[in-house]
């Protein structure tokens, strides 16, 4: 038999609504960037046999045209469907403690809202290339 | 046509190794739950065509008896594939500063590496027919989570 070895697995599928305007900047190089924090709900019968919401809240990052077309035309409570992985983010506070979190890095985002005029919209899906850095 | 609602979708896959041994302890009302951390590696070209492998910890919470078994077959450096959604976390750190982070809650967890199995270059031949107490139930683990205390 054949040995086998550790796949590099790491898929986060999400759909939620955008809790703020999302912000695009670019890197010095001229990269976009594009940031923005979603909220999943989850409903869930309690003990009781209630309905019941719960939120989570997960942010995001996406990279070039994704970033620009989302910086272009999401908004806060925008509905997204987010395809990416899990990734580590390290940075430091104004009073230079170290943190660490993790935010979903986007390769697809698809948007979920119809839009009024057609020649305004971006789209079905907006496919994106992930810069390896 | 009708109003469309959004789709209650949260869903992660995630293959790694734990970082150390999971750590069981029980609810006040007696329920299991589990904590462990995963590194999952990635391989990946930079701009100077090299291969690089940068690694992601992620934190992993199992209930009941998903997280029993989770203490009972698995230790620092096993594989594992984990199945979940994720979910925030909030503590506070010891001078009063709240964080938050987001994590795994595993629905159901799968145990990668062979118990029991003699590693390559090591045991002697013939030694496969000893016991191996896991072998049948090491498969996967998955329950259900409509009636968790969360």
């Amino acid at each position: 038999m054949t040995e086998l070895k550790i796949p590099n697995l790491n898929r986060v599928l999400l759909a939620g609504r955008l809790t703020r305007d999302p912000e695009l900047r670019f890197t010095p190089n001229g990269t976009a960037v594009c940031n923005f924090s979603m909220a999943l709900n989850r409903r869930f019968k309690d003990q009781a046999g209630n309905w019941q919401d719960e939120p989570t809240f997960v942010n995001v990052v996406a990279w070039q045209s994704a970033a620009e077309n989302i910086g272009k035309h999401l908004h806060k409570g925008s509905p997204v469907l987010v395809e990416g992985r899990l990734e580590s983010r390290s940075w430091e506070t104004e009073t230079g403690q170290k943190r660490n979190s993790l935010e979903v890095r986007a390769d697809n985002v698809r948007f979920l809202e119809r839009f009024e005029s057609t020649a305004a919209a971006p789209g079905p899906e907006e496919p994106s290339e992930s810069p390896d850095i | 046509m009708s109003e469309l609602r959004l789709a209650d979708l949260n869903r992660v896959f995630m293959v790694g190794r734990l970082t150390k041994d999971p750590e069981l302890r029980q609810t006040t009302n007696g329920t299991s739950v589990a904590n462990f951390t995963i590194a999952l590696n990635r391989r990946y070209k930079s701009a100077t065509g090299e291969w690089k492998d940068e690694a992601t910890y992620v934190g992993v919470v199992a209930w009941q008896k998903l997280a029993e078994l989770c203490k009972q077959y698995l230790a620092k450096g096993r594989a594992v594939l984990v199945e979940g959604k994720l979910q925030n976390r909030n503590w506070e750190t010891e001078d009063g500063q709240k964080r938050s982070t987001i994590e795994i809650r595993a629905d159901r967890i799968e145990f990668l590496d062979r118990e029991g199995r003699p590693s390559i270059g090591a045991g002697t031949p013939g030694q496969e027919s000893s016991p191996e107490p896991v072998h049948g139930e090491e498969p996967a683990f998955s329950k259900s989570d409509d009636d968790l205390p969360f």
